[in-house]
C-alpha cells in the first residue's frame, strides 16, 4: 500500500468511449507487442461471444469483448475493452500479504514479481477479475496489465492508448472525468448516463462511456465503497483484541489462581518447614504444599 | 541389526490401520511431488475463475478451526481454572500442534512460490488478513511446539527445560488464546474482501466474529471426538465424565453463535438471500444439523452423560463446521453462471494424505511419548534433581527459573 496520499485527480487515467470503439483490436495487439506476451491458440466461439481469446489470461492483459444486440431490426456489435481498472484504492494491494501490489502516484497499479509468494489472494479480492496466474508453470507468478508504467514514466502513453485510432483518451483523471461529463451532456441520446469507474470500487483510473446500460455490456456491478475498507474495519481491531483477550485472560487467571495461591502460602507459613540436609523424601515436600 | 532394519521391523509390528495410513501419506507425498514437477495448472482443477480450491478450503480454512482444541481447552483449564480437565490438555496440544504443522504444509503446497514463504516476515502489509494469519500461524505453531516439548522432555528426562516450560505454562496458554482469537477470526476477514462474490447468506461484516465463535465450539467438539476415539481404539481410560463438563459449555457457545449468525444474516447482509435454492439448502443444513440439533442435544442431561450421544453431538458440530467453511470458501463463492469446481485426483490425494498424516502421527506420538500419562501434581520439576536434599529450605518460594542456574 502506498504511504503518501495520492491526489487522484492528477493520476493518469484512461477514458474509454465504447460508442467510438470499432472493435479493431489494435489495443490487444499493441499490448501483446509491448509486453512481449505469447500468442494464444484460439478457436472461434470458444467463449461467450464473438471475441477471442475467450478470457483475459497470463498471456492476454487486455481484450475487446463483443456484444451482439439488435438496433432497428439489424444486428449490431457493441464493444468493451477489458483491462486492469487501476483502482484508486486497489483491493489487490490491500490483501497482498507481502505488499507486491502498489498504487503509483502516476496512476497505474504495479506488481512486483520479486516479492510475490503466489497465494492468489489478489485474484480472490479483485472485483473485476483482473489478476491472472501462470497456471502452466511449476512455480507460478501473477500477471496483469501494468498500465504501461515503464512507458508513462518516460512521458509516453500506454501501448493500447497509442494504438487506438478512436476510443481511448489518456490524461489526468480530473481532466478525463470532465471530458466524460462534457460528452454525456452534449449528446445525451448517444450515451447511457453513467461513467463506469467514476465511483466503482471507490473510483478507478479507467473510465468507460457506453451506449447500452452497463450490465447489458457485461460490466460487473461493483460496490461504490473502496474495497480495502471492508477488511480494514475488522483488521484495525486486531491490536485491541489481542490486548483485550490477553489482558482479560491474564486477569482472570490471576483471580482463579488466587485462592489456591493464598491457601498454599498460608500452609507454608504455618508448617514451619525446617531445612533437612540429610534425607528429604518427595512425600514430605508434597505435604508441605 | 542396522537402524533401517530396526525401523522396518518396528513398522511390521504396527496395526493394519496404521499401515494403511502410511500408504495414504506416501501417496499424498507423491502427489505433492507431482504438483511441483508439473505445476498447479495441470495437476489441479484450479483456474483464473476459480483460484482457491480444496487446499485452501480444507487444508487451511477448515483445518485451522479443527485444530482449535488446544487453545480452547488451555483457556478453560488454566484461565477458567477447571483443573480436573487437565488429563485432556496434552492430547489436545498434540492434536493442535500436528494440525497447525499440517496447515503449514498444505499452505506451502498451495503457494506458487513456497520457497519465498519467508517474504511475509520481511515485507509486512498490515492491511492484509493473509499477512495477519500467516504471522499468527507461525507464532502459534511455535507456541504449540513449546507446549508439545513437555512430553518430549519428560520422555528424554531433560529436567532443566521442563522447569522452564513449567514456568512458561501460563504465558503460553494466554498467548495461545490471544493469537488464536486473532487468526481464527481473521480467516473470516479473508472473505470480507469478496464483497460482490461471496453470497449474502454468508457475507456479512460479522464473519470474523462468527469464525471465532465457531472455532471455540469446534475446538471443544474435537476434544470430545478425540478423547472418545482414543478410549475406543487406543485402550485409554474412559473420560466421558470429564467430557460431560465440556458438553455443558457447548450449548452456550452454540447458542451465542446461532443468535449472532441469524442476526447478522438477516440484519447486516446485503443482497438477496433466497435467490439460489442450492445455496439456501446448504445454509439450512449447516445451521440445523451443525448448530441447532447438537445445541438441543447437549441441553439434555441424559445426552451429556451418555458417551455415545456425546460423540454423536460432537460429530454433528464438526460436520456443520466443515460444511460452513466450505460454504464460505467454496460453494458460496461460486457464481450462478460459473462452472462448478471439483478437486482433481492430485488435489484429493494430497488432502487425504494430510488427514492420514494427522491420524498417523498422533498414534505414533502417543505410542512413543507420554502424552496420556500426564500427572503434573506428582512430579515437581521446580527443584533440581541433584539439589533435592539441599534446597528444600527454599520450598515453594523457589522459582523454577532460578532452577536453571544450577
Amino acid at each position: 500500500m502506498s504511504s503518501t496520499p495520492i491526489n487522484f485527480d492528477k493520476t493518469k487515467s484512461f477514458l474509454i468511449d465504447t460508442t467510438k470503439c470499432t472493435g479493431c483490436r489494435g489495443c490487444q495487439v499493441a499490448c501483446k507487442q509491448w509486453n512481449q506476451l505469447k500468442a494464444e491458440n484460439t478457436k472461434f466461439f470458444s467463449g461467450e461471444g464473438y471475441q477471442n481469446p475467450p478470457l483475459m489470461s497470463e498471456y492476454t492483459f487486455t481484450r475487446v469483448k463483443f456484444k451482439d444486440y439488435q438496433k432497428n431490426g439489424q444486428n449490431e456489435f457493441a464493444f468493451y475493452k477489458e483491462m486492469c481498472m487501476h483502482c484508486n484504492e486497489p483491493a489487490c494491494a490491500s490483501v497482498c500479504p507481502v505488499g507486491a501490489f502498489n498504487k503509483t502516484a502516476e496512476g497505474p497499479v504495479v506488481y512486483d514479481a520479486g516479492r510475490c509468494i503466489g497465494c492468489r489472494f489478489c485474484m480472490i479480492a479483485c472485483p473485476f477479475g483482473v489478476p491472472k496466474y501462470e497456471w502452466s508453470k511449476a512455480f507460478p507468478l501473477v500477471r496483469k496489465c501494468t498500465g504501461c508504467y515503464s512507458r508513462i514514466k518516460e512521458g509516453l502513453q500506454p501501448a493500447c492508448a497509442t494504438a487506438c485510432p478512436t476510443a481511448i483518451t489518456y490524461g489526468s483523471r480530473g481532466d478525463m472525468l470532465k471530458e466524460a461529463e462534457r460528452r454525456l451532456n452534449n449528446r445525451p441520446e448517444r450515451y447511457h448516463q453513467a461513467i463506469y469507474g467514476k465511483e466503482e470500487a471507490g473510483g478507478t483510473s479507467v473510465l468507460y462511456l457506453t451506449h447500452q446500460p452497463l450490465d447489458e455490456l457485461g460490466f460487473k456491478p461493483v460496490t461504490k465503497r473502496p474495497l480495502p475498507s471492508y477488511t480494514w474495519q475488522a483488521l484495525r481491531l486486531v491490536p485491541g483484541i489481542f490486548l483485550t483477550v490477553g489482558g482479560g485472560l491474564s486477569l482472570l487467571s490471576w483471580f482463579t489462581h488466587r485462592t489456591e495461591r493464598v491457601r498454599r502460602e498460608e500452609a507454608f507459613k504455618n508448617s514451619k518447614v525446617q531445612p533437612e540436609v540429610e534425607t528429604t523424601e518427595a512425600g514430605t515436600k508434597e505435604e508441605s504444599r | 541389526m542396522t537402524a533401517a532394519k530396526l525401523i522396518i521391523n518396528e513398522i511390521r509390528g504396527y496395526h493394519r490401520f496404521l499401515k494403511f495410513m502410511i500408504v495414504l501419506v506416501v501417496l499424498g507425498a507423491l502427489a505433492s511431488l507431482v504438483r511441483f514437477i508439473f505445476g498447479l495448472g495441470v495437476t489441479t482443477n484450479l483456474n483464473d475463475v476459480y483460484p482457491w480450491g480444496l487446499w485452501i478450503s480444507f487444508d487451511v480454512v477448515t483445518a485451522v478451526p479443527l485444530a482449535a482444541g488446544a487453545f480452547t481447552l488451555g483457556a478453560i483449564v488454566h484461565c477458567f481454572h477447571i483443573k480436573k480437565l487437565e488429563p485432556l490438555v496434552r492430547p489436545a496440544i498434540v492434536t493442535g500442534f500436528l494440525g497447525y504443522s499440517l496447515v503449514s504444509v498444505g499452505l506451502l503446497l498451495d503457494l506458487g512460490q513456497p520457497q519465498r514463504a519467508w517474504h511475509t516476515m520481511v515485507y509486512w502489509n498490515v492491511h492484509s488478513p493473509m499477512f495477519e494469519v500467516s504471522m499468527c500461524i507461525m507464532a502459534y505453531t511455535t507456541v504449540l511446539f513449546m507446549e508439545f516439548l513437555s512430553p518430549v522432555c519428560e520422555k528424554l528426562g531433560y529436567h532443566v527445560p521442563l522447569r522452564v516450560l513449567r514456568w512458561l505454562e501460563m504465558p503460553l496458554v494466554i498467548g495461545a488464546a490471544s493469537i488464536s482469537t486473532l487468526h481464527q477470526s481473521s480467516l473470516g476477514t479473508f472473505f470480507l474482501i469478496a464483497v460482490d462474490k461471496l453470497h449474502a447468506l454468508w457475507y456479512n461484516p460479522l464473519l470474523p466474529l462468527l469464525f471465532w465463535l465457531s472455532a471455540i465450539f469446534t475446538g471443544i467438539s474435537i476434544i470430545i471426538l478425540e478423547a472418545t476415539m482414543v478410549h475406543r481404539f487406543m485402550g485409554q481410560p474412559d473420560e466421558s465424565e470429564l467430557l460431560e463438563v465440556l458438553t455443558k459449555i457447548l450449548p452456550w457457545v452454540l447458542g451465542v453463535y446461532l443468535v449472532v449468525k441469524l442476526g447478522a444474516t438477516t440484519l447486516l447482509s446485503h443482497g438477496p438471500l433466497f435467490d439460489r435454492p442450492s445455496l439456501l439448502a446448504l445454509f439450512v443444513v449447516e445451521i440445523i444439523i451443525g448448530v441447532i440439533v447438537p445445541m438441543f442435544m447437549f441441553m439434555k442431561q441424559e445426552c451429556r452423560e451418555n458417551q455415545r450421544m456425546q460423540l454423536r453431538g460432537a460429530s454433528l458440530v464438526i460436520f456443520g463446521l466443515v460444511l460452513n467453511r466450505f460454504n464460505v470458501s467454496m460453494f458460496g463463492m461460486e457464481q450462478a453462471d460459473q462452472a462448478i469446481y471439483y478437486p482433481s485426483i492430485i488435489e484429493s490425494l494430497v488432502t487425504i494424505g494430510i488427514i492420514a498424516a494427522h491420524v498417523l502421527f498422533f498414534v505414533l506420538l502417543a505410542k512413543y511419548f507420554p502424552i496420556f500419562e500426564h500427572h503434573p501434581e506428582t512430579v515437581d520439576y521446580s527443584i533440581p534433581d541433584h539439589a533435592h536434599s539441599t534446597t528444600v529450605e527454599h520450598g515453594h518460594a523457589h522459582r523454577p527459573d532460578n532452577g536453571v542456574v544450577h
